[in-house]
């Protein structure tokens, strides 16, 4: 049985080299890369999941943890058959038109980016239109709005009616935020779910895919 | 009068400054458009195309810096409430971009536009509120109205300052417009301009060409601006309180030199709104007593290049008016005020992290500011206020009470709370244990028992109305 104590450790830490170089030493020593993604990175992220849930670690050093796992499972991509063993779920992101703010959505890439989503990250000002064409080019699960001005937020309504005109609507989850967004709001103009920060963002979207 | 309080020591400031300086001329301001670009390389910046930057060399940044007017006065309409920014004296105010109000039977809804004629008829007629900035979004109005429907509201029912955000060059004309027709001409309404415009860059380092566009209009019409930063240490400024305010003071006088460049002389106060993120849950905190700290140093960095200072304060992470937003709220607008500066936002009717208000949480905080107003008046000490004729002439043993000199001096001497509870135990008991929020309410349904009057003629608002056909009217 192949030990990952070290990997898992740096994965813990945030130390990205010594990570990379156990996940290299992983594959040249003859572990499968699914089991160094599920027994090694896999397993230390669900470490420092718990630690983070208990209040032990926060944020900044979850962020850094998941950065380091990233940087391993790029080492590892190669040897997968197939792409979808390594990502949860697509992403497309964006900060709606009008809007120039981009750190909650960034905050929401860097999260979801560490709970092993894919990003497809639209920048800002983001009109429906580009909303719908992406949806349309990609395979993806989730479709993600932020607004920090409140006169920005109508266009989340827009972009919704967009996906529904172009029947795309049905294809993936639509998720909003943003600090004048509210629950209430993300109900009148029916969106799947509403998330009231980036941490809650990640356990919304596994919700809505229903996956762990 | 009391020393100004001060959050860095003199060495502090010129390291911070030095700081920003080298940001603005190593690192530059990100500007997404070539005529700007332009305009300010030939002014004196240096640019680059291909990473859309303009750099600040220091003789250019201190050039430009000198343009900008020290003082300046934001009129108000009666005449008699005009804050003068740069003449040492502390000018409280409140904030904007709330969305949601906490009604008096503790409920919490969306903010709507009578919410704005509310809160400018109750800051029209609360003392220690200097200026009125367009308080909420109203969720009741299209996005492309909400600006000059803000700003309508705003003026009809106070005749103080008014400040407001603006979304675009747009909206700004027809702000301007309605401006013009209030004042009676062009030439009037820039003399004595009595609205003003909050802008932000986005931090870090970033000016977008809609914002440089308002702060030309701006200044070519003479009407006051600030370019406000708002950055969040941990987020979008080092997580360090001085890499923050190195940030922040880069942002906020590129701001004011880049206004000076395009319009040499126009009003324009540094901005400062100094904000930290929680980096445990990363919550945005508008209510940090770092951002207090930040919010009274940022007052320092202003005053070393003699400019006004849009300054914050009085704000709090509390969703309701508790022990807490009394703490948190003294903390800062203690701090900002005793640092000196000339026009604090965001100091009065504000919860939840800036993003909450209630109509008693400004009539709390006026009274709170009161307080804040005493300490900033100090302690006097000529002879009259040493008494030593007084003591000399009551002698051992006696006491004071009766005193002319007591009668003549109580009134100013002392400040007196209308809301907070101050009295024998039994007496408030037997007054059925009043607190500072039921007075709140009291004083509320005394101040603005029903619809007040408008404060514009009703033949303007005709005209007001046949100008600008998609301004709606409000129910009370």
């Amino acid at each position: 049985m192949t030990d990952f104590e070290a990997l898992q450790e740096a994965v813990g830490k945030g130390d990205v080299a010594t990570a990379k170089t156990e996940t290299e030493k992983g594959l040249s020593g003859g572990a499968g890369a699914q089991s160094i993604l599920d027994d090694g990175l896999i397993a230390a992220m669900k470490v420092v999941g718990d630690r983070f849930s208990a209040g032990k670690i926060f944020v900044p050093q979850m962020l850094r943890s998941a950065k380091t796992m990233q940087a391993c499972v790029d080492l590892l991509r190669p040897h997968f058959d197939a792409e979808a063993a390594a990502s949860r779920g697509t992403m497309i992101i964006g900060s709606v038109k009008g809007d120039l703010h981009d750190i909650g959505k960034n905050l929401v890439s860097m999260m979801m980016g560490g709970a092993g989503f894919e990003i497809v990250d639209l920048g800002v000002d983001v009109p429906p239109e580009r909303y719908v064409q992406k949806a349309r080019e990609t395979e993806a699960d989730l479709l993600g709005m932020s607004a920090l001005l409140a006169t920005t937020m109508t266009s989340m309504k827009d972009t919704i009616s967009a996906l529904h005109k172009a029947g795309l609507r049905k294809k993936l989850k639509v998720m909003v935020g943003g600090a004048p967004v509210t629950e209430r709001y993300a109900r009148e103009i029916k969106a799947d779910a509403y998330a009231p920060d980036a941490g809650s963002a990640v356990s919304e979207a596994k919700k809505l895919l229903g996956i762990e | 009068m009391p020393d100004a309080f001060r959050m860095l020591s003199e060495q502090d400031v010129e390291t911070i400054d030095r700081a920003a300086r080298r940001l603005l001329e190593e690192v530059g301001i990100r500007v997404r458009d070539e005529g700007f670009r332009d305009r300010l390389e030939k002014a004196g910046a240096e640019t680059d195309a291909a990473a859309q930057i303009v750099r600040f060399p220091a003789g250019w940044l201190d050039q430009t810096l000198s343009q900008a007017p020290s003082a300046f006065t934001l009129h108000a309409r009666d005449g008699a409430d005009d804050v003068s920014l740069g003449s040492g004296r502390v000018a409280f105010g409140n904030g904007g971009r709330v969305f949601r109000i906490l009604d008096r039977d503790g409920t919490y809804r969306g903010t709507t536009l009578a919410d704005v004629a509310r809160t400018a008829a109750l800051v029209d007629r609360l003392e220690r509120l200097r200026f009125y900035i367009v308080a909420c979004h109203p969720e009741n109005v299209p996005a492309e109205d909400e600006v000059l429907n803000g700003f309508h509201q705003a003026l009809l029912f106070t005749s103080k300052h008014v400040m407001g955000g603006c979304d675009s060059l747009a909206s700004l004309e027809k702000i301007r417009a309605l401006a013009v027709l209030l004042a009676g001409s062009e030439e009037a309404f820039r003399k004595a301009p009595f609205l003003s415009i909050i802008t932000n860059p986005i931090s870090p380092l970033t000016l977008d060409p809609e914002t440089l566009k308002m702060l030309q209009y701006c200044g070519t019409h003479g009407i006051p601006a600030t370019c406000a930063p708002a950055p969040i240490a941990g987020a979008t400024a080092p997580a360090t309180l001085g890499g923050t305010l190195s940030q922040l003071h880069a942002e906020a006088l590129a701001g004011v030199a880049v206004t000076q460049a395009l319009v040499p002389g126009a009003k324009v106060l540094y901005g400062a709104v100094a904000t930290a993120m929680d980096l445990r849950k990363m919550d945005f905190t508008l209510g940090s007593v770092e951002g207090a700290m930040m919010n009274a140093a940022a007052v320092q960095l202003a005053r070393r290049y003699g400019l006004p200072i849009y300054a914050s304060a009085g704000l709090t992470e509390a969703k309701e008016a508790n022990f807490q937003a009394g703490f948190e709220k003294a903390v800062s607008s203690l701090m900002v005020g005793m640092a000196g500066a000339d026009f604090i936002h965001l100091a009065a009717g504000m919860l939840d992290s800036g993003n909450t208000i209630s109509l008693e949480q400004y009539v709390i905080d006026d009274e709170c500011l009161g307080m804040v107003h005493r300490v900033l008046d100090g302690i006097g000490t000529d002879d009259d206020a040493l008494g030593v004729d007084v003591v000399k002439q009551v002698g051992p043993g006696g006491n004071f009470v009766m005193e002319d000199h007591t009668i003549d001096h109580m009134m100013e001497e002392f400040f007196y709370p209308d809301l907070m509870v101050r009295s024998n135990f039994d007496v408030w008991d037997q007054g059925g244990r009043p607190t500072t929020l039921s007075r709140a309410r009291d004083k509320l349904d005394d101040i603005l028992p029903g619809t007040p009057a408008a404060k514009i003629e009703p033949a303007q608002r005709d005209e007001i109305r046949k100008r600008f056909p998609r301004l709606l009217d409000v129910t009370w």
